[in-house]
């Protein structure tokens, strides 16, 4: 193994002077490793089985083999080459292809953070159900106890009802595994902590697999996961939820992929990477799909009633179902429950780990200052901001903001990014023989094609279909106000402050690349 | 289980973990080419 991955000359001892020269993945397989368990997190495992079920079964891995081929995996590769050319993070890319579009990074990464201020707050509620599990802590009625004793969520929006100090705890803890990662630095922090996760996340879930298959209702799980309608197939919708599902699943449009791909050598393949990172999140996430219809099957025989009145995705499938699962095991209850959390657990740990790093490479780059600064800077404004979350009100706003941001947020950024590559900056071509110059897996016209029609043309029909949604239905009939502040207002905020982070020191030159 | 739910099980496991075995596999092929050129990691 090649050691001393550093571009520029030797590291610094501090490791976290202006004069540092960028670090760079220890090897292909570490930037790999990192890359899956960014694009690896919660969703793969709470939402992808649900949205299979609700949109044809099993027909619906045949738009969802399309989607990947033709929008995810190409964006995938678009954002490695971003990051890869012009070796930095999301902002000063951006600003690399188009001096007026480093707003678009900035936006990327403000996105990126807001998504942290609650995504660390469920990682939170995370670990204290890891804890919960030895003993089966949640008691007999899981629901009363994750909305009721732990959340104690109040009953209307704006009744904010204080802090809950144990999941403030859990938060605490989730913070300074995100911020002890990081601040070990690239190849001993985040790179070490990919391969010792993602293997360790890939035997708990081919365990979870495994034993729910050899539960008794499994059979019928897995007949209402995957039992095809192909009738679903002619539903616009199902091929919506699709190019969404690919989507957000990967990671692309949250800055990370740019940045991490700034970190490999000079000399990367890069498509071949992104088909590996690729399918194997899509790999991961049918697993998941396949343990979590398993043990769903199992709960309905239990309960002794159909598989579909036990369906549920989100929070509901994590926090009250699946401890409903753990209570009904016939045996090694706590260890079966270990095993899912600890899943969640490193699922997130990695994801959130790399939506950190890409702020954190944007903020070193843009403001010259040190490693330990950016993080120290970036992970305090950000864990301020995520004690919102853990008031008895929060999960509201959880709600709220998570759906604007995915709906509106993510998709603009996406949209904005492969229309300003393909049609303003016109830089496909450029991209793609820098692509090919080392990639064994050539990207040709299907990759030309895919960027400039395919994903603009459906990113835009999701985000005319959200707004349509958005206008014509409240959304679980939460007050206006509180759709218009957490909403429509954070969502708008982050584009203003975009633009003011890009006015910010325009007139200076940019460096190399991080600390040259 | 009912038969078309065996075949899109068979579909998702060939389509997705196949592609995934099929790319991990040049992985390694590029990475033995590049030890023996001496340009890549060991």
């Amino acid at each position: 193994m090649r050691s001393g991955y550093v571009e520029g000359g030797n590291m610094a001892a501090d490791g976290d002077t202006l004069a540092e020269p960028r670090e760079l993945w220890g090897t292909r397989l570490g930037f790999i490793l990192a890359a899956a368990g960014s694009a690896i997190g919660l969703g793969n495992i709470w939402r992808y089985p649900y949205v299979v079920y609700d949109n044809g079964g099993g027909a619906f891995l045949i738009p969802y083999f399309i989607a990947i081929a033709t929008a995810a995996v190409p964006v995938l590769i678009l954002e490695y080459s971003l990051g890869h050319k012009y070796r930095h993070a999301a902002p000063f890319a951006f600003r690399r292809v188009r001096r007026s579009a480093e707003w678009l990074g900035w936006f990327q990464i403000g996105i990126s953070l807001i998504i942290m201020t609650y995504y660390i707050v469920i990682i939170g509620w995370v670990l204290s159900y890891f804890y919960y599990s030895f003993g089966t802590r949640w008691g007999d009625d899981p629901n009363a106890f994750f909305f009721g004793s732990y959340l104690g969520t109040t009953d209307s929006f704006w009744s904010v009802g204080g802090v809950q100090w144990k999941v403030l705890l859990s938060v605490a803890v989730a913070w300074a595994l995100t911020y002890l990662i990081l601040r070990r630095g690239v190849r001993r922090g985040i790179e070490l902590a990919a391969k010792i996760l993602i293997p360790a996340l890939v035997l708990m879930i081919l365990a979870i697999v495994i034993r729910g298959l050899t539960l008794p209702g499994a059979a019928a799980g897995l007949d209402v996961l995957l039992t095809p309608d192909f009738g679903a197939l002619l539903d616009a919708q199902v091929w919506v939820a699709a190019y969404g599902q690919v989507f957000f699943s990967f990671s692309i449009g949250f800055a990370v992929m740019i940045v991490y791909a700034s970190y490999l050598p000079r000399r990367s393949d890069l498509s071949n990477s992104a088909v590996i990172v690729g399918m194997g999140n899509s790999g991961f996430e049918f697993l998941a799909a396949l343990g979590v219809f398993s043990v769903l099957g199992f709960l309905a025989a239990q309960q002794g009633v159909g598989v579909t009145e036990v369906v549920e995705s989100g929070v509901g499938l994590a926090f009250v179902a699946f401890p409903q699962i753990i209570n009904e095991m016939p045996g090694l209850n706590s260890l079966f429950g270990a095993l899912f959390f600890g899943a969640l657990l490193f699922a997130g740990l990695t994801s959130a780990v790399s939506i950190m790093e890409c702020a954190v490479a944007g903020v070193r780059e843009k403001f010259r200052l040190s490693r330990a600064a950016a993080i120290n800077v970036t992970c305090g404004i950000t864990a301020l901001i995520s004690i919102v979350y853990v008031t008895r009100g929060g999960l509201y706003y959880l709600d709220v903001v998570d759906r604007f941001v995915n709906n509106f947020g993510l998709i603009f950024a996406g949209l904005a990014e492969v229309i300003l590559i393909a049609w303003i900056a016109r830089q496909l071509g450029p991209l793609q023989a820098h692509i090919n110059r080392d990639s064994y897996l050539r990207v040709g016209w299907w990759w030309t094609v895919s960027l400039m029609v395919i994903t603009p043309v459906l990113l835009s029909v999701m985000a005319a279909i959200n707004i349509y949604q958005e206008i014509t239905h409240r959304y679980e009939d939460y007050p206006l106000s509180g759709l218009l502040v957490m909403g429509w207002g954070i969502v708008l905020v982050t584009l203003l402050l975009a633009f003011v982070l890009q006015r910010l020191r325009r007139r200076e030159e940019l460096p190399e690349s991080i600390g040259d | 289980m009912d038969t078309g739910a065996v075949i899109m099980l068979l579909v998702g496991v060939f389509g997705l973990w196949g592609t995934l075995t099929a790319s991990v596999w040049n992985f390694l092929r590029r990475s033995a080419a590049d030890v023996r050129d001496g340009t890549g990691e060991s």
